[in-house]
């Protein structure tokens, strides 16, 4: 802090420092601590309430009917006193009623369905089945991309790669769910070779089966794997390999002792992210089973969001996803060892 | 010299998996690029009713889809607005911090970047709601810049890693306000990254589905819009906005192969 006075001056560091504490909190830290709170609270609604405050109003018409014929003036009063007590007593648990008192623990966590839970697993599942599977395609690409290609033959090969890449998210899955539909690519090809009627409805039903949501994350993810082993892979020196080939080395071998550990850090960006992305996917899942196929957790996270108005589940969920994002990077991190510095380049 | 060491053979099984690669990555956009010129009410290019043009003039005349870029473009500036000067400072700082105390702030506004877009546009949903602020454009703005804010931190550190300090140094001894020279000094040394981390977050913005759309609450931007559409029933409108897409991204790759390649002949 005092270097930063020392070159930019006091008023200048203070407003420079000013900005970066308004992001820290404002944007970064206080947002999650918000939502870690609102997971960790819940409020009780009890559905005997609303039964006991109508049973109090049924008692009170009732004493009503009484104290209209009542004439002695001292069973009124005691009546009237009754009275009071009832509605306070509706009054209190009518506030309750719309306000219901919070309780804090882990109910949220612990309270997730069996089915949700498996949905939850599932999910962490395929997104590491599209992680590795990414891993292993995206890896020759990237070789050749960064290594064994000419400088020309290079940036033809990178902007082929950008194109896709720089394309909306949802355009590119779109485009999967145009070849997999019900009459879509796939079923018009079968079409018109005679093999299925699609006025008959004989279409293949390919929507409705979990393997679309993996095809088109596969698709949608992929190249987050291949740049950041291309940047790692273009730092390599060429003579290494060549050192390496003389010494009599096989390919495989080559690969093993010097490409490969020379493309760690950015093995493991490619895995945290790929990852991070498909695990917390709303576009792919959303769009490509349409409700039809089986569910991604990020479709039971919105929905408690947005249908069943359930903030509190939600959040839980939603931390619930952070903590498994956050366990996979430490764990790749420690598993390549590689620090933070070296993944956000 | 400069390709590797494969043998003739090996070569060829690279090149053709690189091919087979790149086809995968082009075909079902050339397919969803093809179906909006067709003139059949369902996208497709498996039954071919003619050649049209009617989809652009359908584009052009959908209110919402309009609306949608308008706000797309409105929290994109907003974002610019935003993460801009939240990287810069975000940036000066950590070249200025040691090490060690660099580290932890460095976790810190890097991890926006780590974490599930989800993740980020429920929480900034939760914490505006505290303040009476329902989702919308506001909301996704902010919860946007969370982690554009750290891409263009990022951008500016490696420029930051570049910069020459002595003529900063120079210019206070030799009496200037340190505000002169951050105005003459820093700040022109920045500006091409201020420009190009502008673009990335422009960009970035407007793409931006996963984190939007938990923000966004009762209004919409046009990707949003588009998913919406998407959930009861394809309509080659949208494949038209993908065809002008695919050709606005088109011509930014052959401008950029064509700047990069003239310095060398």
């Amino acid at each position: 802090m005092g270097s930063l006075a020392r070159a930019y001056g006091r008023p200048l560091a203070s407003a420079i420092a000013g900005i970066a504490v308004i992001w820290v909190l404002v944007l970064i830290l206080v947002p999650l601590g918000a939502m870690v709170e609102q997971s960790l609270w819940w409020r009780e609604s009890k559905g005997d309430i609303s039964l006991t405050i109508d049973r109090l109003y049924n008692d009170i018409s009732l004493i009503e009917l009484d104290r209209e014929v009542e004439t002695d003036p001292a069973k009124k009063t005691a009546f009237d006193q009754s009275l009071a007590e009832k509605q306070a007593a509706i009054a209190t648990l009518e506030a309750q009623e719309t306000n219901p008192p919070k309780s804090y623990g882990l109910a949220n966590f612990t309270r997730m369905s069996g089915l949700h839970f498996y949905i939850f697993v599932r999910t962490i599942f395929y997104a590491l089945l599209v992680t590795a599977l990414a891993l292993v395609v995206c890896y020759p690409v990237a070789y050749v991309v960064a290594l064994a290609s000419g400088p020309r033959k290079a940036i033809i090969l990178m902007v082929a790669l950008i194109v896709p890449y720089a394309i909306n998210e949802l355009l590119r899955v779109y485009a999967w769910l145009m070849i997999l539909d019900y009459r879509g690519v796939i079923n018009g090809v079968l079409q018109w070779m005679g093999f299925i009627d699609l006025d008959a409805r004989e279409w293949i039903p390919f929507l409705e089966n979990p393997s679309a949501v993996f095809l088109a994350m596969i698709y949608t993810y992929v190249l987050f794997m291949v740049f950041p082993m291309v940047n790692t892979l273009e730092t390599l020196d060429r003579n290494q390999i060549e050192a390496a080939r003389d010494l009599g080395a096989s390919t495989f071998r080559i690969h093993r002792r010097v490409i490969i550990p020379h493309a760690k850090p950015g093995i493991a960006v490619g895995c945290i992210m790929t990852f991070m992305l498909s695990a917390g996917s709303y576009s792919v899942p959303a769009i490509m089973t349409r409700g039809q196929g089986g569910d991604w957790f990020s479709q039971l996270v919105y929905r408690q969001f947005y249908e069943s108005n359930n903030w509190n589940m939600g959040s839980a969920y939603a931390v619930s996803l952070l903590v498994v994002c956050t366990a996979f990077i430490l764990l790749m991190m420690r598993l390549f060892g590689v620090g933070l510095r070296d993944i956000a380049k | 010299m400069s390709t590797a060491t494969e043998s003739a053979g090996a070569r060829l099984v690279l090149n053709i998996y690189i091919g087979l690669f790149v086809l995968y990555l082009f075909l079902p956009l050339a397919v969803m690029s093809a179906a909006a010129f067709n003139s059949f009410d369902y996208p497709s290019v498996t039954q071919w009713q003619g050649f049209t043009f009617k989809w652009f003039v359908a584009l052009a005349n959908d209110q919402r889809l309009l609306q949608g870029l308008v706000n797309s473009v409105l929290v994109a500036l907003g974002v610019i607005a935003v993460s801009i000067p939240a990287g810069l400072s975000g940036a000066l700082i950590l070249t200025r911090l040691g090490e060690r105390s660099g580290t932890m702030l460095y976790s810190v506004l890097v991890s926006p970047v780590l974490t599930p877009g989800i993740i980020l546009g429920i929480s900034s949903l939760i914490f505006w709601r505290e303040f009476g602020v329902p989702g919308g454009l506001f909301v996704a703005v902010m919860a946007q810049s969370s982690f554009i804010a750290s891409y263009a931190m990022l951008l500016f550190l490696a420029r930051l890693q570049r910069q020459d300090r002595t003529l900063e140094e120079a210019a206070l001894d030799l009496g200037a306000s340190h505000l002169l020279v951050f105005r003459r000094i820093t700040l022109p040394f920045l500006a091409p990254t201020c420009f190009t981390a502008a673009v990335v977050a422009f960009l970035q913005s407007f793409e931006n589905y996963n984190t939007t759309v938990f923000a966004i609450g009762g209004e919409w931007t046009l990707v949003t819009e588009i998913a919406s559409r998407l959930r009861f029933g394809l309509s080659p409108v949208i494949n038209v906005v993908g065809v002008i897409f695919v050709a606005l991204t088109l011509v930014a790759a052959i401008t950029y192969v064509v700047l990069k390649q003239k310095p060398k002949t």
